[in-house]
């Protein structure tokens, strides 16, 4: 006891580069912003950064138009990896093996490069059209600067990402709890119900809050692939940044989208606490 | 079709068809850039290139800025992955190992990153790095690309350090290992999987990250995903399409190299608090 006391102050310098790091980084650009979005350009006081978006006609499209995307991205990427990795999970056939090798890359393919390969596919000169005229069949998929594309590139990567976490959560599924279940007569859709959502719900909540989040700062996406108006926050943001070099309202800006992300990551942090107490139990 | 329906059976069919699906989605697009690498003459309704060539390796290998945005973001992705490991792994230990004041806070803070918009924390980020005369640097970039892995950085090798029993450590430091001697022959090995987890998010973050890279870095410091962006804006597909497979082989190797480590439950861990 005697000994752990001499060292009690180990842990706070074992801390201190990445926390002086975080402060330099992370702590004091996100006060600034806080305190710049509260400032006019002479720097008195002011709530007329947060007015104007309030009151503009675009932030509002843009924020109807970011929600929609990210809730649909969302949506979409939780049920396909689910069904995905719930397959991966219970088939122990060939494929099933060589499709659990495969799906971990597209986490790691540096952004940029997959959105462009996808919009090589999907725009209206791109594979898509060019194979189908092989046929004969004229077809512009329209998929491309339109929130269709943002989706679909989206999907590319939050898939694989989720199917990830659901996977790692899955495997706390022991067979004997499926097989049990299965003698005892229940349905499948029961012991998804009863058995494996209990396990793994709250994986799924950690990977809608990561994918939510992504989606509500996202830039390199909608930027390649999205539409001109309306457009995603992220945009906006940079709009007001490299466009209108308007910085107050920026920062108000992101003070507004880190709000919203707020929201998702309170949900994050309560069904990771509970966790915590259980694990305290033990 | 239907004779491959009976043939096989339902599930075996409808399985072949997942797979299908799966590698059209996923690797479809990555292999059609890599045709489009290789292409001689490509023009609009060919669906595959006419011609195959190195035409556009050429293209792109003798552009001066572009070779050195290659060599530029290796050696970052490296700086970067070495020094937040310096910074992060003693952090992670401490998270792990001792329960002090203010644990729960850093535990926080680092969420924070992930829900404050990134393009404000570069931009406020600029704001002070005038100040410190750090725009433009390569010190800057660095600096910015760890914002983005300092959370995987501590995260999953705190995880990892977790798992190893303290009376593993107490035993060698019983029969007279230095702590520096333990931390390298018992903790480090064991934690060994997580901390390559953690160096490989890091490293491939970095090989990835542009917003920031833009903002901070131009005019002097140009990395590959800056450089890839004005590729994709002005240049042809076929060349955009040899410098972004420049830009992948380095994951590829990487994924390879150390694929036994990634598995979904290893990957996953930096994710939950």
């Amino acid at each position: 006891m005697n000994e752990e006391k001499k060292h009690l102050w180990i842990p706070y310098l074992m801390v201190l580069p990445a926390f002086a790091v975080m402060m330099l980084v992370v702590v004091l650009p996100i006060l600034n912003t806080v305190m710049q979005s509260f400032q006019t350009e002479g720097g008195s006081f002011t709530l007329e950064n947060y007015q104007y978006f309030f009151t503009s006609q675009e932030a509002f499209n843009s924020l109807v138009f970011t929600v929609i995307e990210a809730v649909s991205t969302m949506l979409l990427a939780i049920l396909f990896s689910f069904l995905l990795a719930l397959y991966l999970r219970f088939s122990k056939s060939r494929i099933s093996r060589v499709i659990g090798r495969l799906y971990l890359l597209p986490r790691f393919i540096p952004g940029i490069v997959a959105v462009y390969a996808v919009m090589n596919i999907i725009k209206d000169a791109g594979f898509i059209n060019r194979f189908l005229q092989l046929f004969g069949i004229v077809y512009k998929p329209g998929l491309l600067y339109d929130m269709k594309g943002i989706i679909l590139c989206n999907l590319w990567f939050n898939i694989p990402f989720s199917a990830m976490l659901l996977s790692a959560a899955l495997s706390s599924v022991a067979d004997s709890y499926v097989e049990s279940a299965r003698d005892a007569g229940c349905s499948w859709w029961k012991i998804l119900r009863q058995i494996i959502w209990p396990l793994v719900y709250k994986d799924v909540i950690v990977a809608a809050t990561f994918i939510l989040m992504g989606q509500i700062g996202a830039f390199t996406i909608p930027y390649l692939t999205g539409p001109n108006n309306p457009k995603m926050l992220g945009i906006l943001l940079y709009q007001q940044v490299n466009t209108y070099l308007n910085y107050q309202r920026a920062a108000a800006l992101s003070v507004l989208m880190f709000i919203i992300c707020l929201g998702g990551a309170i949900v994050y942090i309560k069904s990771n606490m509970k966790e915590e107490v259980w694990e305290k139990g033990k | 079709m239907k004779r491959l329906y009976y043939g096989l059976g339902k599930r075996k069919f409808l399985e072949w068809i997942l797979l299908a699906v799966f590698l059209l989605f996923f690797y479809g697009p990555l292999f059609h850039m890599l045709t489009l690498s290789f292409a001689g003459d490509y023009e609009y309704p060919d669906a595959v290139p006419h011609t195959f060539s190195l035409k556009w390796w050429d293209y792109i290998l003798s552009k001066g800025q572009m070779v050195e945005s290659i060599g530029t973001s290796l050696v970052l992705a490296i700086v970067v992955t070495v020094v937040s490991l310096l910074i992060c792994l003693p952090a992670a230990y401490a998270i792990a190992r001792y329960s002090f004041k203010g644990r729960g806070m850093v535990r926080l803070s680092f969420l924070l990153t992930n829900a404050f918009p990134k393009m404000g924390i570069y931009t406020a980020m600029a704001v002070i790095f005038y100040k410190l005369n750090l725009m433009g640097t390569f010190v800057g970039v660095v600096l910015v690309h760890i914002v983005n892995t300092m959370m995987f950085m501590v995260w999953i090798p705190s995880g990892a350090f977790r798992t190893v029993h303290i009376q593993q450590e107490e035993s060698a430091r019983d029969v007279g290992a230095s702590s520096m001697r333990v931390f390298f022959k018992i903790t480090m090995p064991m934690a060994w999987p997580g901390i390559v987890v953690a160096s490989l998010y890091t490293f491939l973050g970095s090989m990835e990250e542009a917003q920031g890279s833009l903002l901070i870095g131009l005019p002097n410091v140009h990395t590959m995903p800056s450089e890839l962006y004005g590729v994709i804006m002005s240049f042809p597909d076929t060349a955009g399409a040899v410098f972004a497979i420049i830009l992948l082989i380095p994951s590829i190797l990487l994924l390879i190299v150390f694929r036994k480590y990634l598995s979904a439950e290893a990957l996953s861990n930096g994710f939950k608090m």
